[in-house]
């Protein structure tokens, strides 16, 4: 709605009778200064948040996007325009970031299918179903730096889990310190160590559910598959998209405490991350304004992102 | 908008000589940034060396803030790119002085009489300038485990001298004990720089090893990618401890070492990692320090090593000579010599009597006078930070020697 002074809603009474004969002079202008206070209102109000959002947000996003702009090490302060930019990429490591970030895209369907799974068969009441609500919570509340240390005894190449495939027989496998699979297994350990929010976020969405439904299905003598497939996906429609759009923000932007710990972005780089990218060329390579030009690239690749995401959750809630 | 903000970019960006927090008052005070001041082991040492800058003066306090060394760099490079931060800071030797030199105080008029006194200044100094005071030098010994070597039937007090008689005692001693021969950490890509600089007095030729630090590095010679060669040997040839790409070197690989799965490491001289650390599983008469095993002939086998850790002067203090003191005060004997006995550094000074400490420590020092400085110190960052992904990609066979060797001679080359 616009905020202007032609919208009838903040047009003070005084000026429709303005016109009116019998209106004195003074009035009028007292009800002048009344509307104009009134059309300012609104601005006033809202002014110490866009203030606070200009300086503590936009303000330094601009400057790190103009410092990107410049050079790094005896060429710091001097304007170098795009060479950050052509540098990276021209630089295989960001390329393997960038790579990565698809791949979490890729791996998603995972992360969100697992809590939606387990929270079905709590819902559906399987046996000991309130012991695994809160075993399943239970990851969400530790940090990632403890996740990280566990699962790295959990899976060093003496570890106890190649003990176990010992055993029965199975080669050792380097966890960490395969290329091809590292990258999966930090993923693997970031989805066990967050799954639990989303899980809550499905229960609180299988609150909603019309339970009538369920009891329909069963009498109609659906199995459990034709269940979940046909009454408990569509209706949890809007819980689905919800925790996609934050399980994808989580993978993007929180797994750096992981990364450092299990894999330092190795072996060979494939673990990099565009966060870890930015964090080591800044601390560890000393070149601040290469990683605000990374830090930029990683921005416009959240903003396309975070704009995908809206217009389908526009999309999906049109249909409804 | 991009066009605007490169535009913009000119000046923004660059840095002002902005004050630290000192003031004009008489009160006086100093900031000093490391990572080493939190350390039980080194209280004695910052002790000493407040007590000596405190009786010369009386009015400047002095705040050690001991920042944690995962994040050292990261917060130092903030406070480098605002111009404010300590008067004081503590630097690793090599690359990560070298790249910041531009925020620093030459010290050549301030340390002009701790120069003989003090080992390591090389690591410090830039374009014949020195800007930090060396603290403990830093090297890479190859230490190897006396009780293995005896089990196998070896002579601890005789270790190989040829690389031929290093690999065969090295298979004498798994097959005696099952011990690997090299204990390698290489998940930070840091297991690399150790083999470099352990073994590579062994296979350059001297005036190789002298071209190599001077600058003039060739690495098409034969005997660099032999280096490399041997790294990836090692590696297939199941001499180090399996998943060496993915177990970490500082928390990890020492204790393959002291608990005699590996019967030898290259280690450090000073910090973690060395003689007197090891000394708390193994005892002190059962670590032996060898010289790198003879690969080419011609070669001279020498104690790698240059000055380890430093404190240097920001450029942006208000006090440059007081500030240069409190340096002085942290490398006076007497504080080093509370370093060396409660950390077990080898500290810079060489005027400190070795000869308590155990058979390795005096073994280490006997070479300080005839070692070189080590050749992946001379390295920059760049080029290191890249043959450690390479050597990862070695060990796992993602790639060839000669493609590593030809990636960094072009990194070497753009510096």
């Amino acid at each position: 709605m616009p905020i202007g002074g032609t919208s009838p809603l903040v047009r003070p009474a005084g000026s429709v009778r303005a016109d009116g004969a019998t209106v004195k002079q003074p009035r009028r202008r007292q009800d002048a200064r009344r509307g104009r206070t009134e059309r300012l209102a609104p601005y006033v109000l809202v002014a110490p948040a866009v203030l606070i959002i200009v300086i503590l947000r936009l303000w330094p996003l601009v400057l790190g996007v103009n410092f990107s702009f410049t050079g790094d090490g005896e060429l710091n302060g001097t304007p170098v325009g795009l060479s950050n930019y052509l540098a990276l990429a021209g630089d295989p490591l960001f390329r393997t970031a960038l790579r990565n970030v698809g791949l979490l895209v890729l791996l998603l369907p995972v992360a969100v299918a697992i809590p939606g799974m387990l929270a079905t068969f709590i819902y559906l009441r399987v046996p000991g179903h309130r012991v695994y609500r809160s075993v399943y919570f239970f990851p969400a509340v530790l940090s990632p730096v403890i996740v990280g240390a566990i699962f790295n005894l959990m899976l060093g190449y003496d570890g106890p889990l190649n003990a176990v495939l010992g055993a029965i027989g199975a080669g050792p496998v380097d966890w960490l310190g395969d290329p091809g699979i590292a990258m999966f297994t930090v993923v693997g350990v970031h989805i066990w160590a967050t799954f639990g929010m989303a899980l809550v976020v499905f229960l609180a969405g299988f609150s909603t559910l019309d339970a009538s439904l369920l009891d329909a299905a069963r009498v109609d003598g659906a199995s459990l598959r034709q269940t979940i497939w046909h009454v408990i996906i569509p209706s949890l429609t809007r819980t689905i998209q919800f925790v996609f759009v934050t399980t994808m923000i989580g993978m993007l932007t929180s797994m750096f405490g992981l990364l450092f710990v299990m894999t330092s972005g190795g072996p060979e780089g494939a673990t990099y991350l565009p966060e870890y990218y930015i964090w080591h060329q800044q601390g560890q390579m000393n070149q601040p304004a290469l990683a605000s030009a990374a830090s930029t690239v990683l921005f416009v690749v959240m903003l396309v992102v975070g704009l995908l995401q809206i217009t389908l959750l526009r999309r999906a809630g049109r249909q409804d | 908008m991009v066009v605007a903000l490169a535009v913009a970019g000119c000046g923004s960006a660059a840095r002002t000589a902005a004050p630290s927090g000192g003031s004009q008052q008489k009160q006086q005070k100093l900031v000093v940034w490391d990572w080493k001041s939190g350390e039980p082991a080194a209280t004695a040492y910052i002790e000493k060396a407040k007590a000596d800058f405190a009786k010369r003066h009386p009015g400047v306090t002095v705040e050690f803030v001991a920042q944690p060394f995962d994040q050292y760099y990261t917060l130092l490079g903030t406070a480098i790119q605002a111009g404010k931060g300590p008067d004081v800071m503590l630097f690793n030797g090599g690359g990560q002085i070298r790249d910041r030199v531009g925020a620093l105080l030459p010290l050549d008029q301030y340390v002009a009489e701790d120069k003989s006194r003090l080992a390591g200044w090389d690591a410090f100094s830039k374009d014949g300038k020195i800007y930090a005071a060396p603290v403990t030098l830093q090297g890479h010994p190859i230490y190897y485990n006396k009780t293995l070597y005896e089990k196998a039937g070896l002579d601890p007090a005789n270790p190989p001298k040829t690389w031929n008689e290093f690999v065969s005692g090295c298979a004498a001693i798994k097959k005696a004990t099952g011990a690997t021969c090299f204990a390698l950490g290489n998940k930070e890509g840091f297991g690399i720089q150790f083999f470099l600089s352990g073994l590579g007095s062994g296979v350059l030729t001297p005036q190789e090893y002298d071209d190599w630090i001077a600058g003039k590095r060739d690495w098409t010679s034969p005997h660099v990618k032999r280096i490399f060669e041997l790294w990836k040997e090692t590696g297939d040839k199941g001499l180090n401890n399996d998943g060496a790409n993915s177990t970490a070197m500082f928390t990890d690989i020492f204790r393959v070492f002291e608990t005699g799965k590996a019967a030898h490491i290259i280690g450090l001289m000073s910090d973690i990692g060395h003689w007197k650390d090891f000394g708390e599983f193994l005892p002190p008469d059962k670590i032996g320090v060898m010289r790198a095993p003879v690969v080419t002939s011609g070669a001279t086998p020498s104690l790698p090593y240059d000055g380890g850790i430093g404190y240097a002067v920001a450029k942006w203090t208000k006090e440059p000579a007081l500030a240069a003191d409190l340096v002085r005060s942290l490398t006076s004997t007497d504080a080093l010599t509370a370093f060396y006995a409660k950390a077990g550094a080898i500290a810079s000074d060489t005027t400190i009597d070795l000869s308590q400490a155990g058979p390795a420590a005096v073994s280490i020092a006997s070479e300080i006078k005839s070692g070189k400085p080590a050749l992946h110190v001379a390295l920059s960052s760049k080029t290191l930070d890249l043959m450690g992904r390479l050597s990862q990609q070695l060990l796992s066979g993602s790639t060839t020697v000669d493609k590593a060797v030809q990636q960094l001679a072009a990194t070497d080359r753009a510096g």
